[in-house]
């Protein structure tokens, strides 16, 4: 995996003020500043998270996932139907502009590897990598080779294994296995803990529960315990607690249709059961 | 131990044992090794007297005690940090502005009024900071959170500086502070600058001043 910061992109502002930017001075993909990203389009396709578009140049078309044009390239990029009303293709010519919430904005590259990142978190990514839910709730899985666009509450921290990560501040993890629980109530042991367990006295650290890391790998963390709002896809929904689904994660949750085919969004799906044949 | 600046959100501190730290709850990130994290029943040092002190001040804030063998990660909020080193001196902060701190330094509350008379009491309650403030004595590092990046002013006995209150962060050495108001008939008739309360800072040491006027 490789990464780029920010902070490499050419520098904006200096003494004469803010640089200005025409089509030709955008850089192509690559940071305008640490928020900012520039994606090129040459005729090519980028799979974009809703609302991170800021601005563009050129001619871009913006189509939501799941209307039936994008058959071929959802086959072999998309396999998130949970998220599928989350993201839209861009099409085109030009250069657009990527920004979220005056996050930190930063580029990796993977090169025939794998890479686990929170779904607030990612922006866009390249059509040649595949997208596939995590079987971790809230977590995304970008496999195979080509570039993609994170957003991070300050920069962004690479930790080696072993280590315990606070779940609010972990933002993904590479090439790493998947991260187990880990919970420490230490304290609540003994009498006076078992007191304090008793009566709630003296509150808890909020420090219980860490995804603990172990094996080869790299971990990547925010600075920040801020998220955005998301869905908990790929927990064990309420349809799935019995029958063929059991342990499914997502399962009975709605998108995936009667046949136990995942659904996008604009599909018809179960009309045949709505038709009660 | 001092604290590690890893970025101007993160700071990574070294536990030893038998070495205890102090850090708000919820605001560990990560860690390596074994580290314990306890919450602290009288929030700080000082034992019952010193959470009641406290809680009367109300300047009491959940913390927790950090204790074991590793590294620890702290963060809180995308908040930018301080860190702040003390050799001997006393430093004034907010108790909720705290982020970590080492176990060695002895904490404290102060009284507004003692440190600037009646104007250091209307000055805690122009500020929105109350009448008391947290002190943190002996030799050290402190981890401060601020909104917006923080800078750090010097303050000498000829150069005394002027704060805007709600920009205010923390402050050490031996400085006496004072509210100057700088009320006209213009504030009165609305028309005023928003700048007519600042906080004075004089004396010997140094003011950390945050580039936001949002309060934590």
């Amino acid at each position: 995996m490789t990464y780029y910061s920010g902070t490499n992109g050419p520098a904006s502002g200096g003494p004469g003020g803010p640089t200005v930017f025409d089509p030709h001075t955008l850089p192509s993909d690559d940071n305008v500043n640490a928020y900012t990203f520039c994606v090129e389009l040459k005729g090519g396709q980028w799979f974009l998270q809703k609302g991170k578009m800021i601005s563009y140049y050129g001619s871009i078309e913006f189509n939501g996932v799941g209307n039936g044009r994008f058959d071929r390239l959802l086959r072999t990029s998309f396999h998130s139907p949970l998220h599928a009303s989350d993201w839209v293709v861009a099409e085109g010519q030009g250069k657009m502009l990527l920004a979220d919430r005056a996050f930190d904005v930063n580029s990796y590259d993977l090169d025939e590897g794998n890479l686990t990142i929170r779904s607030g978190n990612l922006l866009a990514y390249q059509p040649t990598l595949a997208l596939k839910q995590s079987i971790v709730p809230g977590f995304l899985t970008l496999i195979g080779t080509g570039k993609f666009v994170a957003a991070s509450n300050g920069p962004v921290v690479f930790m080696e294994p072993p280590l315990r990560v606070d779940p609010q501040a972990l933002v993904g993890w590479a090439d790493c296995p998947s991260p187990c629980h880990h919970y420490d109530h230490g304290y609540m042991s003994g009498v006076i803990g078992g007191l304090r367990s008793l009566t709630g006295l003296g509150g808890s650290s909020g420090e219980e529960h860490q995804f603990e890391f172990v094996g080869a790998g790299t971990v990547l963390l925010q600075s920040s315990e801020t998220l955005m709002a998301e869905q908990a896809v790929g927990a064990v929904g309420t349809g799935a607690v019995g029958g063929q689904n059991q342990g499914v994660p997502g399962a009975g949750e709605g998108p995936l249709g009667q046949l136990g085919v995942p659904r996008m969004p604009g599909q018809l799906g179960d009309l045949q059961r709505r038709l009660g044949l | 131990m001092p604290f590690r600046e890893i970025n101007s959100k993160m700071v990574e501190a070294q536990v030893v044992p038998g070495q205890r730290m102090y850090s708000q709850r919820g605001a560990m990130l990560a860690y390596r090794g074994e580290v314990s994290f306890t919450p602290s029943l009288t929030g700080g040092q000082g034992g019952v007297m010193g959470m009641i002190g406290r809680r009367v001040a109300n300047e009491q804030t959940p913390l927790m005690t950090v204790e074991g063998s590793g590294t620890v990660m702290f963060g809180h909020g995308g908040h930018h940090i301080q860190v702040i080193n003390l050799s001997g001196e006393t430093l004034y902060v907010e108790a909720d502005r705290l982020l970590a701190f080492d176990g060695t330094l002895q904490q404290g509350t102060m009284f507004m009024g003692s440190q600037g008379g009646v104007m250091g009491m209307v000055r805690g309650q122009v500020t929105g900071q109350g009448l008391f403030t947290t002190t943190l004595k002996g030799h050290g590092s402190v981890a401060v959170m601020a909104h917006g990046g923080v800078i750090e002013l010097p303050i000498t006995p000829q150069r005394p500086v002027h704060v805007d209150p709600q920009a205010y962060v923390a402050h050490h050495g031996d400085v006496r502070n004072k509210l100057s108001t700088a009320l006209g008939w213009r504030d009165m008739v609305g028309r005023g600058s928003g700048e007519a309360f600042q906080l004075e800072l004089s004396g010997q040491g140094a003011v950390y001043v945050q580039a936001s006027e949002e309060k934590l």
